[in-house]
């Protein structure tokens, strides 16, 4: 099933190549090449709008890109799907989830649909559901659930079948800080056991205390990437940010009515 | 302060353009629903000033209080079973905005009125203004322009109501069962007044449908159509007995209206249900016992439980259901042919598949975790048929029994099952590519009948075409059923059964690979606009 000459890059868990992609007349992705090494936290950072969402729907194979290519752990996502999707976990932002099934259920069907043993999503699912702190015996349906909530699910789905790679779109966002510190707890024991996470953020602070490697997006394009002390330096990532974006800081004189 | 609701309209039209800017399939959808609706209109003018035209006072006394009243009928009906309301507007977007309840209700009515169907029923009804001008003179066409106008507005008002209603019902669980079999109950109204109608024109009474109409041109269903004839035939007296009677309709209908708007203003969302905590495995939870535990089973048991738990997709159920149950019965009460139940039969049968012709649009950006998966399109497709066949078999083969044996030809039960079964396999392998190709975004609103602009134009062509490719496509059967007379009866059942497996599997062999290619396309297109 592997053929050797498709593992070209064994090193990154996740490599785009030229990926490109425009929605009519707007450029969302203006060609990004990334690296992900294997093993690594990887923080993508960048404000509203500047394609955060479209490059990872595309290396998880949500969006066809208009060029280039996106493997992960070596299998081409668009040439190889079944290969690529099965060895990975996704966490999508701003999609739905079947959010007409209760938690469990929600988990016993994504289990399933990954072709997993019925008696290990059974076992599995029942875990997460208590570890998340979202209650094992629960029949509430998704709709139902609060923001933060809904999160957790999501996240319980993506760690499901014990992917290598998590790729996770803005995981921190609605969370409670009590959430947070039990999702962030998580994932650190995840990368400790050799998996590969890439999550996208514009909150610094959760950065800074997470990844080992940073690459910070700006209109559709890399500015700045590297091992978070490589692109620190000795400044706070909140400065290098704002610099790398070219943020507007204010003089104090607008909105003078309010 | 008053917002005068040509904003409303402006908005509306506005959000019609933007939809459908840099969307050539949507486009064309639409210029085609437009194209296929002005035809509709310029038929039904020509019709209607033909009479006029040929002098013919009486016929038009019988045909425009007739035509009139199936044309509220069907904007009664049509929404809730096939095209689904506009909703573009959606209610609860203006919830926070400092708006009186009178400028709220009389902008989104105003807006609803600016519409492809809207328009083109009005300019249809226009021939009865050019055949009362020739029967009446200026006069009697000017008061027809009038009960026209008031027509169109009732329309919109009761469509309006009605789906409002309905939908505010299909939110509670309480009120739930009731609108089913309120649904039911008014499809069912139907069916005395098309069974004298029936056994007038069988009977060539024209004076037993003369008297019909002319009673129901005193009713809100026939009165705004009749007044310039009123005029022209010198009785000046009814036509402000009219006028009262539509616009009392008009407003009991829009203070109904206001109403439920007000329920789905607040309450957004259904208050979160209390369910016990199961002892059952989640697995066992999601998939039903009798269905394997992988793929296959668990996007089966997420669909069962979807077509149950999604108002949009239970209201399709219902809706179903009542067609269902009205028409077959209708038919047999009616005494109509033998073959004509096997019609009617085949028809239900084609409109309970048809209901899977957007069938990745019910759960929008929902999909993407299918799509993650890597679900392959021939599992995806044949699950998803297997969830909506749980519903819809076994009412399909009551009503085939029922229909066989009520009038007396229980030996045609088998076959009348084998037809139906051909029908329904028929349509599925239409509906199933149909639904790859051909997939668009709900609104995401608390109704569900409501359409985006332009939508509901979609869904009934689509809805449509299918309906009418699955029932030439059994044809055969039928007319394989006319001809072999006895010997039908024997074989009619497997050669039935056989007819609509073999459709089936062929649609799914063309859908699936069609599904396999365009997952993530068909992800855009249904999550579109629903972020």
């Amino acid at each position: 099933m592997t053929v050797p000459e498709q593992r070209r890059s064994p090193d990154a868990a996740l490599a785009l190549r030229g990926l490109v992609k425009q929605f009519e007349a707007k450029v969302a992705v203006a060609g990004i090449d990334l690296d992900v090494p294997a093993g690594s936290f990887f923080g993508l950072l960048g404000p509203n709008g500047a394609g955060k969402t479209t490059t990872l729907s595309m290396a998880v194979g949500l969006l066809r890109p208009d060029l280039g290519q996106a493997r992960i752990l070596g299998y081409d996502v668009w040439a190889d799907p079944i290969a690529a999707k099965s060895r990975i976990g996704v966490l999508p932002d701003g999609v739905r989830l079947f959010d007409r099934l209760t938690g469990t259920e929600l988990l016993a069907y994504q289990g399933l649909l990954r072709g997993m043993d019925p008696t290990v999503v059974d076992r599995r699912s029942v875990e997460l559901m208590d570890v998340l702190q979202l209650g094992a015996g629960n029949r509430t349906l998704v709709v139902d659930y609060s923001a933060g909530m809904k999160k957790k699910i999501g996240l319980a789905c993506a760690l499901l079948h014990a992917p290598r790679l998590l790729v996770l779109d803005e995981p921190f966002e609605a969370v409670d800080p009590v959430s947070a510190a039990l999702i962030r707890g998580i994932l650190q024991r995840y990368v400790t056991g050799g998996g590969t996470v890439v999550f996208s953020s514009h909150v610094m602070t959760v950065v800074e205390r997470l990844c080992s490697h940073v690459a910070i997006m700006a209109d559709g394009r890399i500015r700045v990437r590297g091992t978070l002390d490589e692109v620190r330096g000795d400044r706070s990532l909140e400065d290098v940010f704002v610099e790398v974006v070219g943020g507007r800081t204010a003089t104090g004189s607008e909105l003078s009515w309010l | 302060m008053a917002v005068s609701a040509r904003y409303f309209v402006r908005l509306k039209l506005r959000l019609l353009a933007n939809g459908l800017r840099g969307r050539t399939q949507r486009v064309t959808l639409f210029v085609i629903g437009a194209v296929m609706a002005a035809a509709a209109a310029v038929s039904g003018y020509a019709l209607f000033s033909v009479i006029g035209v040929l002098g013919e006072q009486r016929a038009a006394e019988v045909v425009f209080p007739l035509t009139g009243s199936a044309i509220v009928l069907g904007w009664l009906f049509l929404p809730l079973i096939i095209f689904g309301v506009d909703e573009s507007l959606d209610p609860a977007r203006f919830a926070l905005l400092p708006l009186r309840h009178v400028t709220l209700v009389r902008g989104l009515f105003a807006a609803s009125l600016v519409g492809v169907p809207a328009i083109a029923t009005f300019a249809a009804t226009l021939g009865m203004v050019h055949a009362a001008a020739t029967l009446g003179g200026f006069f009697a066409a000017t008061v027809e322009l009038v009960g026209l106008t008031g027509g169109i507005l009732l329309c919109a008002a009761l469509s309006r109501a009605v789906t409002s209603a309905f939908a505010t019902a299909l939110r509670s669980r309480r009120s739930r069962d009731l609108a089913t079999v309120a649904l039911a109950g008014s499809a069912a109204l139907l069916g005395p007044l098309q069974l004298g109608l029936r056994s007038a024109i069988e009977r060539a009474d024209w004076q037993g449908i003369g008297h019909v109409v002319d009673v129901l041109a005193w009713t809100p269903l026939g009165a705004p159509y009749s007044m310039g004839l009123d005029v022209a035939a010198g009785r000046l007296w009814a036509v402000p007995i009219k006028i009262v009677v539509v616009g009392a309709t008009i407003a009991l209908l829009l203070w109904w209206w206001s109403g439920s708007l007000e329920k789905a203003m607040l309450g957004a969302k259904s208050g979160s249900r209390e369910r016990a905590a199961s002892q059952r495995t989640p697995v066992d939870q999601l998939v039903p016992r009798w269905l394997p535990r992988n793929r296959f089973g668990a996007l089966a048991g997420r669909e069962m439980r979807y077509w149950w738990r999604e108002t949009r997709r239970r209201a399709t159920l219902i809706s179903f259901v009542a067609v269902a149950l009205f028409l077959p019965v209708l038919v047999a009460v009616s005494g109509g042919p033998a073959g004509a139940s096997g019609a009617v039969l085949v028809f239900v049968a084609a409109l309970a598949a048809v209901s899977l012709t957007n069938q990745f649009g019910f759960e929008g950006s929902a999909y993407a975790a299918n799509v993650v998966a890597g679900v392959p399109g021939r599992v995806e497709l044949a699950a998803r048929a297997t969830g909506l066949s749980v519903y819809v078999l076994p009412p399909l083969l009551v009503i085939s029994v029922v229909a066989s044996v009520v009038p007396g030809r229980g030996a045609a039960a088998p076959a009348l099952i084998g037809t139906v079964l051909a029908a329904y396999g028929v349509a599925l392998a239409v509906a199933m590519p149909i639904s790859v190709r051909a997939a668009y975004a709900l609104p995401d609103s608390t109704s569900p009948f409501a359409m985006s602009s332009g939508g509901g134009t979609a869904k009934g062509l689509l809805s449509f075409a299918a309906l009418i490719g699955a029932t030439i496509a059994t044809a055969p059967l039928q007319i394989g059923a006319w001809l072999l007379g006895d010997v039908w009866l024997w074989i009619g059942l497997p050669v039935g059964i056989a007819y609509g497996a073999g459709a089936f599997v062929l649609g799914l062999r063309i859908a699936a690979p069609m599904l396999d290619d365009r997952m993530p396309e068909l992800l855009a297109t249904v999550s579109a606009g629903s972020q």
